[in-house]
């Protein structure tokens, strides 16, 4: 219950620079989501806004007031350690008692059981108060170590990867369960993550890091779709967003792409859109990459009008779809099929590029320039941000 | 299912393992035995012996023996004490902290352990002499740590360095000072390395004979050196000086028996990863 | 011609020493399989199955209680495992560490005395097929996890094998790299053409690589077959539930006949489906079951729908498709879209389920309840 700002803040490790100046605001009841691959600081910031780091340089502030010299134990935040980090010597029932019953938390018992009862009813684990930790599997830990911070009021949920440990079926399932239980947390929540699924499922807001330093701050559908850079673009989605180098030209006012499948050029017409044809004259630039998802991909096993041919390097399920890998230049272009088709490797493929879903990003910097219907997205954006 | 040829290593093991059961165990029969014969019986090498407790009331109820088993327990009791307080704190911070030349210091803690008790009593005794610790229970119980204080840092340190930090990360959270924390989440984990070692010390403390038997003459009497008292300088009572050996060695087997499955698993759970 | 048989084979590990009572004595219970020559098949099931077992059974390295293991035509069960002709690829198949690749992979021809320069050619020959050319003359310890897998496959192969068995081959990389690993042994096998029996926990796994899939359960088999086929067709719960991400709805449900036309009606719920026409030889009003349809099957109807309006619970926005949850009674039952439109929790949609795709279970047995054939 309240508002958490980060600014400027910094903290190395030795010569590392785990945080190069991390700027964020995340408002009132705000589920905000750190997505970003390993190493990437997530952890530390969560650290600091807890206290258990110190920032060496910036300001950590809950409601406005700089918390950078209150101990973590005065800050009344509720953390969940990827490790689970539950006390060996208590039972589950204890574990989840522990805030409660400390002096500065301080509630009477009834209320402590009652609380305890609830949060273990919505993490599926009644029968497992008296257990020791451990007597748990990794996935009841990580629900424990949930329930542990549910039974508190605090300014703040911190969450470090807390699905991160449960195997693929059961992290599905427990996501659902999270985003079902969000909107009775009634706290504002920073959630850590590796998993992009997670990331956008729960995220109101997702800040991407890397390197310690802030890539993107958005919703989940502005950076789905308007990915600052090739970086983002390729951390959101499974399967990856292909990327295809294009050189540019332009012909009786069409912008043509020219792009390179296993020697041959193949010349395509961008689709006219004012805003993309006008970013893309005004960078005055002839080489781009084109960022197509894999559902943006067609094919057919037969040669068709104005699809390009390839050959098939794997094709493999991913669940309720398979995906196509098709060998395209030195990269691979990933698309989605049903499953059950039958696909012969090393068989020829015709592709096709619905490029009026393509992002445009400038070649060099890897930078984003434009994207198809870029208004649409921003109203889509903007409309889920009133919701 | 097992074969004949196990079966025989099986048994041929048992041998092997008896007969060096009664070479380590056949000195402590002995001296027993010897407890409970009269003098004119010590030498003679059957089993067969008339059997009397006179030594025992001799030695028990004629002399000081209380005494010196009350020096023992104060000294040897009083450093484990002192260990205690200081060592857990050490153990923690070698654990958790990192500063400069910590490994040096670790190792300079356990080198304590390395030279012959008798290499430093000399230089001991003068200083001892000099500032009047000499024959004091002050004294000795400050030259016991050389024997209690690395052993228990070293096992400690062990098991704290098996907490995760989250663990203590956790209860700071939770809302707890860095005391409490100290005292109800690490000391609990950390108790039976602490239990083992402790005991370990204690025995240690107790059997140790080269200091007392330098660094206090009168006032301070602890048991293994008293022991000596009954080899008198006209005759050696033989049988008395078993009493007093069997009586002192009571508390070390007695507490060697009870935390025997402890011991084992304390030492090493901790040790190892240390 | 069979690669390998199974027949009707069982495994029961000696538990006279122990003072607990084990319950499954039996880790493989009655377990007939056939794979044909060249096909890849995966043995799937969660931990502590009996999965391993029985690839260790047919490797020799586990005594056999009962049965016969045929590899080819012959019976091995008494056959010493290197005289099998088999190629092992274990998760934990230790390289040599002093040798380099080279050495690793010639190793077991060495050993058997094959002169240098037909193990040369050998060598070089697989190479380029694993990949692993450049590698040659590394050692081991400087391989990637997905190098040394490669690796692992190549000295498993270069035997030319009757039969290849892999456990569990890429447990030990991440998320990235076993994807990627996933697509070369694919690649592979389907270059040497070799029998494979491949052991995983992970359907995902299984589901991409495998011709054949056997999923096993507490040591017995309960499905074999294509992907397609335990996907679409699953035998009993279990394999419905434990093929596909996420898994199937399943839900206890009441059939009533309103006027003729059957429907399942759910506890606590006023969603109604109705039954397929092809169930009513075996449903009747007030039959008990279980019914079954996957998140794929399951719609928002558009505004003339006939469906029936139901509250969302739940609904993820995942970039690349959406996820609506919706509680019926106490399981929440979870539906996929690709349509672009956003919803929010309390929001009203109509459900359209595809009632041809639903199945039943038996609410005891959780088998397979089917239509009767006529």
């Amino acid at each position: 219950m309240a508002r958490i700002q980060l600014e400027n803040v910094k903290k190395a490790f030795g010569k590392v620079q785990a945080l190069d100046g991390i700027t964020i605001d995340v408002k009132d009841k705000e589920f905000f989501v750190l997505f970003g691959p390993a190493g990437a600081g997530k952890t530390t910031i969560l650290n600091c806004i807890a206290g258990i780091a110190m920032p060496e340089e910036g300001a950590v502030k809950f409601d406005g007031e700089n918390v950078n010299l209150t101990d973590s134990a005065h800050r009344n935040v509720a953390m969940v350690f990827e490790n689970y980090a539950l006390y060996p010597q208590m039972t589950v029932y204890d574990n989840m008692a522990s805030a409660l019953r400390s002096k500065l938390y301080k509630t009477d018992e009834a209320e402590i059981e009652k609380r305890i009862q609830w949060a273990a009813k919505t993490m599926k684990m009644e029968n497992l108060l008296e257990r020791l930790p451990s007597q748990l599997s990794n996935g009841q830990k990580q629900r424990v170590a949930m329930g542990r911070a549910l039974v508190r009021t605090p300014n703040v949920f911190l969450m470090d990867e807390p699905l991160a440990h449960l195997d693929a079926k059961l992290r599905n399932s427990m996501r659902t369960e999270l985003k079902e239980m969000q909107a009775n947390l009634g706290s504002t929540c920073i959630y850590v993550t590796h998993d992009f699924m997670e990331a956008m499922a729960l995220g109101d807001r997702i800040a991407i890091i890397n390197k310690g330093r802030i890539v993107q701050i958005g919703t989940g559908d502005e950076i789905y779709y308007m990915p600052c850079n090739e970086f983002t673009a390729q951390l959101m989605g499974e399967p990856q967003i292909n990327i295809v180098n294009a050189v540019i030209s332009e012909m009786d006012g069409s912008l043509i792409a020219t792009i390179n499948v296993n020697g041959n050029n193949i010349a395509l017409k961008l689709p006219e859109d004012e805003r993309v044809y006008q970013k893309i004259k005004e960078s005055n630039l002839t080489n781009v990459d084109i960022g197509l998802r894999p559902q943006n991909v067609k094919y057919s096993f037969e040669p068709k009008e104005g699809y390009f041919k390839s050959s098939v390097y794997s094709y493999e399920s991913i669940g309720n779809k398979s995906v196509i890998v098709a060998e395209c230049a030195d990269d691979q272009l990933r698309m989605i099929a049903p499953n059950g088709l039958s696909v012969g490797i090393d068989s020829d493929i015709y592709l096709y590029f619905e490029l009026d879903r393509a992002i445009i990003f400038d070649a060099n910097t890897k930078e984003y320039i434009v994207r198809y219907d870029e208004q649409s997205f921003i109203d889509l954006a903007a409309s889920m941000e009133e919701k | 299912m097992k074969t004949g040829k196990q079966r025989a290593l099986n048994v041929l093991q048992n041998i092997l393992l008896i007969v060096y059961a009664i070479f380590a165990l056949f000195p402590l029969i002995w001296m027993v035995l010897i407890s409970f014969k009269s003098d004119t019986e010590v030498f003679t090498t059957t089993f067969v012996f008339n059997p009397t407790l006179a030594n025992y009331q001799e030695v028990l109820l004629r002399s000081d023996y209380g005494r010196y088993i009350l020096d023992s327990v104060i000294v040897s009791g009083g450093a484990v004490l002192v260990s205690i307080i200081v060592g857990v704190p050490a153990a923690y911070a070698l654990a958790r902290y990192n500063f400069p030349r910590k490994e040096d210091l670790a190792f300079q803690i356990l080198s304590y352990k390395f030279a012959p008790e008798i290499l430093v009593v000399l230089p001991l005794f003068m200083i001892y002499q000099k500032i009047g610790l000499y024959d004091s229970y002050v004294g000795l119980i400050w030259v016991y740590q050389l024997i209690s204080l690395p052993l228990l840092i070293w096992v400690v340190r062990g098991y704290f360095e098996d907490i995760s930090v989250e663990i203590e990360y956790a209860a700071q959270v939770d809302g707890y000072s860095w005391y409490q924390i100290f005292f109800k989440m690490l000391v609990p984990l950390i108790k039976p390395g602490l239990v083992s070692s402790a005991l370990l010390a204690f025995i240690f403390a107790w059997n140790s004979f080269t200091f007392p038997l330098i660094l206090s003459s009168n006032n301070v009497y602890p048991v293994t050196v008293a022991i000596m008292k009954y080899l008198g300088t006209d005759s050696a009572h033989y049988g008395q000086l078993a009493v007093a050996s069997t009586v002192s060695a009571l508390p070390a087997v007695i507490f060697a028996l009870c935390i025997q499955k402890h011991l084992v698993r304390g030492l090493s759970f901790g040790a190892v990863k240390g | 011609m069979a690669g390998l048989t199974l027949n009707h084979l069982f495994k029961r590990y000696d538990n006279s020493g122990k003072k607990k009572k084990i319950k499954n004595d039996f880790a493989v219970k009655d377990l007939n399989l056939v794979c044909e020559q060249g096909e890849f098949v995966a043995l799937l099931g969660p931990s502590g199955c009996g999965k391993t077992t029985t690839l260790r059974m047919i490797a020799g390295l586990e005594e056999i209680t009962d049965g016969e293991i045929y590899i080819g035509d012959r019976l091995v069960n008494k056959v010493h495992p290197k005289d099998r002709n088999i190629g092992l690829a274990f998760e934990d198949y230790a390289m040599y560490p002093p040798l380099n690749v080279y050495g690793n992979v010639a190793f077991n021809m060495r050993a058997k005395g094959i002169d240098k320069e037909e193990i040369d050619r050998k060598v070089r020959e697989i190479a380029p097929l694993m990949q692993i050319d450049d590698l040659l003359d590394k050692m081991p310890v400087k391989l990637s996890g997905g190098q040394k897998q490669r690796v692992n496959i190549a000295r498993a192969i270069i035997r030319e094998p009757e039969l290849l068995l892999m456990d569990e081959p890429l447990s030990h990389l991440d998320g990235k790299a076993r994807q990627a690993m996933r697509t070369e042994i694919k690649r592979l096998i389907n270059k040497i053409k070799c029998t494979t029996v491949y052991v995983t926990h992970d359907q995902l796994e299984a589901m991409s690589l495998a011709d054949k899939i056997a999923i096993i359960n507490f040591g017995v088999l309960q499905q074999f077959g294509t992907p397609t086929e335990v996907y679409d067709d699953p035998a009993n719960e279990f394999v419905a539930s434990f093929i596909g991400e996420p898994p199937m709805n399943i839900l206890e449900t009441k059939i009533v006949d309103v006027d003729g036309t059957f429907f399942f009606t759910f506890k606590d719920s006023n969603l109604r489906i109705a039954v397929p026409k092809r169930y009513y030889s075996v449903v009747h009003d007030g039959f008990c079951c279980k019914m079954g349809v996957r998140p794929m099957d399951v719609l928002v109807g558009g505004e003339d729908s006939k469906g029936t309006s139901e509250e969302i619970a739940t609904f993820e926005n995942l970039g690349d498709e959406r996820r609506i949850g919706i509680r019926v009674g106490d399981v929440l039952m979870m539906l996929i879209t690709e349509d672009e439109k956003r919803y929010k929790r309390g929001d009203v949609i109509k459900l359209e389920v595809r009632e041809e795709k639903t199945h039943l279970f038996d609410i005891e047995t959780g088998d397979r309840i089917r239509e009767k054939e006529i």
